[in-house]
């Protein structure tokens, strides 16, 4: 059986070089792949304290050691960079089937240094790598991008790429592949900070596996596993656009900016709904749950607007934070986000924001550009959208990103700045959900629902054990969410996948694609996670990142939470600190939040040791 | 036999608020019809019209999975049963 630790390809876009390396067992045997190998890689290969949007900065593409083969939900991709929004480790997934591309190109890892003298993009094929003139494309949005190259470069071809908003390096630029995106953290901005405005791979499909026979094998048992789970058969339906059934009806369906848990009207906006408008459904490579729902706007003002979506955070986005029960226009903003490359959350919850802010007083019709953000007014959130892509008038405040956009006004608007290290919260109140709300306040990169699902909290999920929703005691649950997410996604395994009953083969299978047999222990994959997410808090320590940040914000540890009908009524997040004594204990980390020695020598990452003494000092 | 029965955020409101409660049966099946004859709101989200569980919903048997045949699946003294709906995220 022979040995298949993956190929990097390496791009200077200030010299123009190029080349190709192999990842070494060790670093396989210990990261296995996709989130685990970024993490590794990045913190080998930064230095600390660069600008995030300058030109030390690089950013990595990385799929996983099962992509492009026949096993379903296995071949999405990631960008990891150190992000501009937070300043923290960056990790943003993506579906479609660039992941796949990049494994037929022969590459687990595009590493991308440098910055271009001009704007470029970079063609790859199975001959060789070519940094090409963009100035055609450049200024177009992602739909007219990916046409072009289509167009130039045969149908066999696959892209990742920016928007407007990533050459404007919009905080939360996302970067996008066909309609899918990795939109969170701003990794479009970095893409755009070096003059890239696409990575087109050309290739036909060809896999190299350690074990062929043994992986057949298993990915078959893997497809008829998952082809009657419920689970897949629910999502395969719905996808996610009826997440919001559950969660209004809980009360944690974050309303005008997280004040309250349900939504006026919102049987208008029920996956129901949504079903009535949908024309179709796509997926990523090699997926039959094709959960991708494609809604059309068949009249009224956004007659026309065509999306595959908006998924749930989507629909959140574009209904909660201004309270407005427009399907229509959610999907109107939805497909403007992706045409012009913006991450959707970040953008509903900075014009969230701005709604606030104008009903406080704190900006005025003459700051907005003459708009009215009144509550219930989506025309406003559309125009917002269009002005933040391209950082027109006030869309160049709120291009910031809330954080930054609110220290700069120094008006007291920092309260309604709802946000961790930096980036904007997503579709679940954590004063309702609250180990969902501690999983945003200690991920490694901000406030992410996906960094460590809370199941428990939400759906009722009896594992690791069950919770009560309101308590700030399950420091161990969040800890076990955060780990299993971290090794799931160096497959890397759609996170929709994990409910569908095929988990226990994820790492003979790994196993059989690499050729190192210590991933078949599931008591190893957990360490794998564990090390992960040891090495990117080492990494976020490294930047000045310490207790201090690991927050929520003030509003839900001040103010309690109004649901409107239901249960949870006056919750608020009260033993913040209690919690975080209890997660960094459980952890083996300092009261600091700093990983201990110890813990770094148990996990084998010796080599962070010097860096973690230098903060603490 | 007295089972635990415990019921996801989603379906206490169907429940009177309840998060957990004891019934008694040998199957699943008949502690779920226990459930609902309690509950009558939540039958129709415990079973579909063929008496079966409806897509979306999961349970759990002291913590394991108890799909497929799910409700034909013995059950014994002391055993928690868990309701849960599927993960969506998104």
């Amino acid at each position: 059986m022979a040995l298949n630790t993956g190929k990097i390809l390496r791009v200077n876009l200030t010299s123009g070089k190029v080349n190709t390396e192999t990842v070494p067992e060790k670093i396989a045997a210990d990261f296995i792949g996709g989130r685990g190998y970024g993490i590794r890689y990045l913190y080998e290969e930064l230095t600390p304290g660069i600008d995030p949007l300058g030109d030390k900065n690089k950013l990595l593409m990385l799929n996983g050691p099962l992509a492009g083969t026949m096993a379903q939900a296995v071949s999405r991709w990631m960008t990891c960079t150190r992000s501009p929004l937070t300043g923290a480790f960056a990790r943003s997934v993506c579906g479609a089937d660039f992941g796949a591309w990049m494994k037929f190109a022969g590459y687990e890892i595009i590493i991308i240094e440098g910055k271009a003298d001009r704007p470029v993009y970079i063609h790859l094929t199975t001959e060789g790598c070519r940094i090409l003139d963009a100035g055609e494309i450049w200024g177009k949005d992602t739909k007219e991008t990916q046409g072009w190259l289509t167009q130039n470069h045969g149908k066999n071809t696959r892209t990742a790429c920016i928007g407007p908003a990533g050459e404007n390096l919009v905080k939360y630029a996302a970067v996008v592949s066909d309609r899918r995106t990795a939109g969170r953290c701003g990794t479009g901005a970095v893409m755009g900070s070096k003059n890239l405005k696409a990575v087109a791979i050309t290739a036909q499909r060809k896999i190299q596996l350690a074990d062929p026979e043994a992986y057949d094998k298993l990915a078959r048992e893997q497809v008829a596993t998952i082809r009657d789970n419920p689970g897949f058969l629910n999502h395969k339906e719905w996808g996610t656009t009826s997440t919001q059934d559950v969660t209004n009806a809980i009360g944690i369906y974050p309303v005008r900016n997280f004040r309250y848990g349900q939504l006026t009207d919102y049987e208008k906006i029920a996956g129901e709904e949504y079903r009535k408008l949908r024309v179709g459904d796509m997926g990523c490579y090699s997926c039959p749950a094709r959960c991708g729902k494609v809604h059309t706007v068949k009249s009224g003002t956004y007659a026309g607007a065509h999306s595959e979506g908006p998924e749930y955070e989507s629909i959140w986005a574009f209904t909660g934070p201004i309270e407005s029960s427009s399907i229509e226009a959610s999907i109107a903003a939805d497909q403007l986000c992706d045409d012009l490359g913006l991450d959707t959350i970040s953008t509903g919850g900075s014009i969230g924001f701005a709604y606030e802010l104008y009903e406080k007083g704190l900006l005025k019709k003459s700051d907005t550009d003459g708009l009215e953000l009144i509550y219930g007014k989506h025309e406003p959130m559309v125009a917002l959208i269009k002005k933040i892509a391209h950082r027109e008038g006030i869309g160049n405040l709120l291009a910031e990103g809330t954080m930054r956009a609110a220290a700069s006004m120094d008006k007291g608007a920092e309260l309604y700045a709802i946000h961790v290290k930096g980036m904007e919260l997503p579709a679940y109140e954590p004063r309702g959900a609250k180990s969902q709300g501690y999983n945003y306040a200690t991920a490694s990169i901000g406030a992410s629902h996906c960094y460590g699902y809370a199941a428990q909290d939400i759906f009722g999920s009896p594992e690791p054990h069950p919770t009560d929703r309101f308590s700030e005691e399950n420091a161990d649950v969040v800890i076990y969410n955060q780990d299993n997410t971290a090794w799931h996604e160096c497959g890397v395994a759609c996170a929709f996948s994990g409910g569908w009953g095929w988990m226990d083969l994820f790492g003979k299978m790994v196993a059989a694609a690499r050729g190192i047999d210590k991933y078949t222990d599931n008591a190893y994959l957990a360490k794998v996670g564990e090390r992960m997410f040891n090495l990117e808090r080492a990494f976020n320590v490294r930047e000045g990142f310490n207790r201090k940040q690991d927050t929520l914000p003030k509003r839900l540890l001040t103010e309690p939470l109004h649901t409107r009908k239901a249960p949870g009524e006056g919750q608020i997040v009260s033993h913040q600190d209690e919690f975080l004594d209890k997660y960094y204990r459980l952890r083996g980390w300092t009261k600091d939040g700093i990983p201990a020695p110890e813990k770094l020598k148990a996990l084998g990452l010796d080599f962070a040791l010097k860096d973690i003494t230098k903060s603490r000092k | 036999m007295s089972i635990e029965i415990n019921i996801p955020p989603v379906l206490q409101a169907l429940a009177g608020d309840v998060r957990q409660i004891n019934v008694t049966g040998s199957t699943v099946g008949e502690c779920l019809e226990e459930l609902v004859k309690q509950y009558p709101r939540l039958k129709p989200r415990l079973f579909n019209q063929r008496g079966k569980l409806p897509n979306g919903i999961n349970i759990f048997i002291n913590g394991e999975n108890a799909y497929p045949e799910t409700l034909a699946r013995r059950v014994k003294e002391g055993d928690k049963v868990h309701i849960s709906y599927i993960v969506l995220g998104g």
